[in-house]
């Protein structure tokens, strides 16, 4: 299993095309990079070359969105050995991927599609985490999906659902604080109690990332900056977890770089104000 | 409803095959059950048009976004993806468009779509050297007849009935650019990788079938034959040379071998 120092990586982005030339011929000031799996799962090209010369200089998170570990459809064995192929060439300082499904009757729906939060989804899922460890033969992180919907059969909390599942299957979590607050407002709860609820040693890291607000609901877009509300979550993530590597996430309209690294060195400030707030309350 | 019950529902649902997920979903204080799902679903086709026309641009360029839209759409209905990666979504696209109505009477759709698809293949297919013209220098005479070749691993290559590869760059820099679309032909495509560069060439229909053929275990001597059924014997063996060279010096073979020697490459 794959060393925790995972959690001491300290800020990162995620990795995207658009800025390949900027981090190959500057040196920006990025501790690591996030990558997501699937990108990558080709044969050859430019984007394998331009992965491997960023990696010769940065660590790496490997990111997936197609596990479905959800799913009730059986694992997809050649996904699971095409990503342990590249885990073997990237050496990641862990490997991720979401709570959710992407898809049955072997179809992908290339969403992250929510689960209904019951015990046999509990047991069905700890199951194939327990699967998906052996054969990477390493840790698994989990991360909080944003979720629109819920089910007329939820019987337990997702930070419940979640905390459990690290504890039944020794999986870490992955944190998406921006998520946590979308899902709160989607679903009128407490973000911080989510927060609150989620053990400290499970947590490998953190996802910052922006959203629309709909005003009646928030879609969860990673297409802006994170907003005010959201840094105020973070700073009390990290409060309550201590230092925990934290990146930021931009899917769509990926502005230039020094745009996202400016904004992590807000993240920096945020959780050194919070870990300096910590220490005054120990 | 159990969670093998509610996934099938779920994905009905967003797919539009029922709406029965609707009895196990809930809304939010605000919003119904409906329209939290609407979100689902809405993505799910926004997503996938939109990963079609990355992949597809001169398509989506030639057809304009509003009927591109409508036409993924369509084909996303009878070609759900099956891959991990959207990457794949596209891959039925262009035999979709070849034989489906309206879109089969417009040869242009479904042979710029081949292209497309030709295209972004090429682009992260296998890395691998690329055998030179070099590599028959000095081969004895008697061997040449025994010549077979290892195609790169990014070749690919197809009949089009219009000028696709005339009109393809012309269209992503200017998608209003006025074109011919009465124009037909009969040739094929080459599209192959060198390094990180993608290539295209326009092919007689002679060297496409000396291709096929080639690609499918003949030997240089069954290529002469091949060609001379084409023109004239005594033509023959230098214009199967010249489609050979012409092979070499562009990239798209990997490896030349011949009997008793192997591999030269």
């Amino acid at each position: 299993m794959a060393e925790r120092a995972v959690t001491d990586l300290g800020f990162g982005l995620g990795l995207r095309s658009q800025h390949y030339p900027a981090i190959l011929e500057g040196t920006p000031d990025v501790d690591w990079f996030e990558i997501i799996s699937e990108n990558y799962m080709v044969d050859g090209g430019r984007p394998l070359a331009k992965l491997m010369a960023i990696r010769e200089r940065y660590p790496m998170v490997m990111h997936g969105v197609s596990l479905s570990i959800g799913s009730t459809d059986p694992l997809n064995m050649d996904y699971l050995a095409r990503l342990k192929a590249l885990a073997a060439r990237v050496e990641p300082a862990i490997v991720s991927d979401h709570l959710c499904w992407t898809g049955v009757a072997g179809l992908n729906m290339h969403d992250l599609l929510p689960l209904p939060l019951t015990e046999e989804a509990l047991a069905h899922v700890a199951a194939r985490v327990d699967q998906v460890q052996s054969f990477l033969g390493r840790e698994l992180a989990l991360e909080n999906a944003s979720t629109y919907v819920t089910f007329a059969q939820d019987a337990i909390p997702e930070w419940e659902f979640l905390a459990e599942i690290a504890r039944r299957t020794g999986c870490r979590l992955l944190l998406d604080v921006n998520n946590i607050y979308v899902s709160a407002f989607n679903h009128d709860f407490r973000a911080i109690d989510y927060i609150d609820a989620i053990p400290r040693e499970a947590v490998a890291y953190i996802h910052l990332a922006g959203h629309e607000n709909n005003k009646t609901y928030i879609i969860d877009t990673h297409d802006h900056p994170v907003v005010g509300d959201v840094w105020q979550l973070y700073a009390h993530a990290i409060q309550r977890l201590g230092p925990v590597a934290t990146m930021i996430e931009r899917d769509d309209k990926i502005p230039p770089l020094e745009e996202l690294v400016q904004e992590l060195a807000h993240a920096r400030k945020v959780a050194a104000a919070a870990l300096k707030k910590q220490a005054q309350v120990a | 409803m159990d969670l093998l019950r509610t996934e099938h529902a779920f994905q009905d649902g967003l797919i539009g095959r029922s709406q029965d997920v609707l009895r196990v979903v809930r809304g939010n204080a605000r919003e119904s059950a409906e329209t939290m799902f609407g979100v689902y679903r809405k993505a799910y086709w926004a997503r996938l048009v939109e990963a079609l026309g990355n992949d597809f641009p001169a398509l989506n360029a030639l057809m304009g976004d509003e009927a591109f839209d409508r036409m993924a759409r369509a084909y996303i209905a009878r070609n759900p993806s099956q891959h991990p990666s959207i990457r794949w979504a596209g891959r039925r696209l262009a035999e979709f468009l070849a034989g489906e109505a309206p879109y089969r009477d417009d040869p242009w759709f479904g042979d710029m779509a081949r292209f497309d698809w030709a295209l972004a293949f090429a682009f992260d297919a296998p890395d691998a050297p690329a055998a030179a013209l070099a590599d028959l220098a000095g081969m004895p005479p008697e061997f040449w007849g025994t010549i077979r070749l290892q195609f790169h691993p990014t070749l690919d290559h197809f009949g089009v009935s219009t000028p696709v590869d005339e009109a393809r760059l012309r269209l992503l820099e200017n998608a209003d650019v006025t074109l011919d679309r009465q124009a037909r032909c009969d040739r094929a495509i080459m599209v192959w990788r060198i390094a990180y560069d993608l290539k295209f060439r326009a092919i007689d229909l002679l060297e496409h079938a000396a291709l096929q053929a080639m690609q499918n275990g003949a030997t240089f001597g069954d290529m002469c034959e091949l060609v001379a059924q084409q023109v004239s014997p005594d033509a023959a063996p230098l214009r199967a040379a010249q489609i050979l060279q012409g092979w070499l010096e562009c990239g798209i073979v990997a490896t030349v071998g011949h009997e008793g020697l192997g591999s030269a490459a």
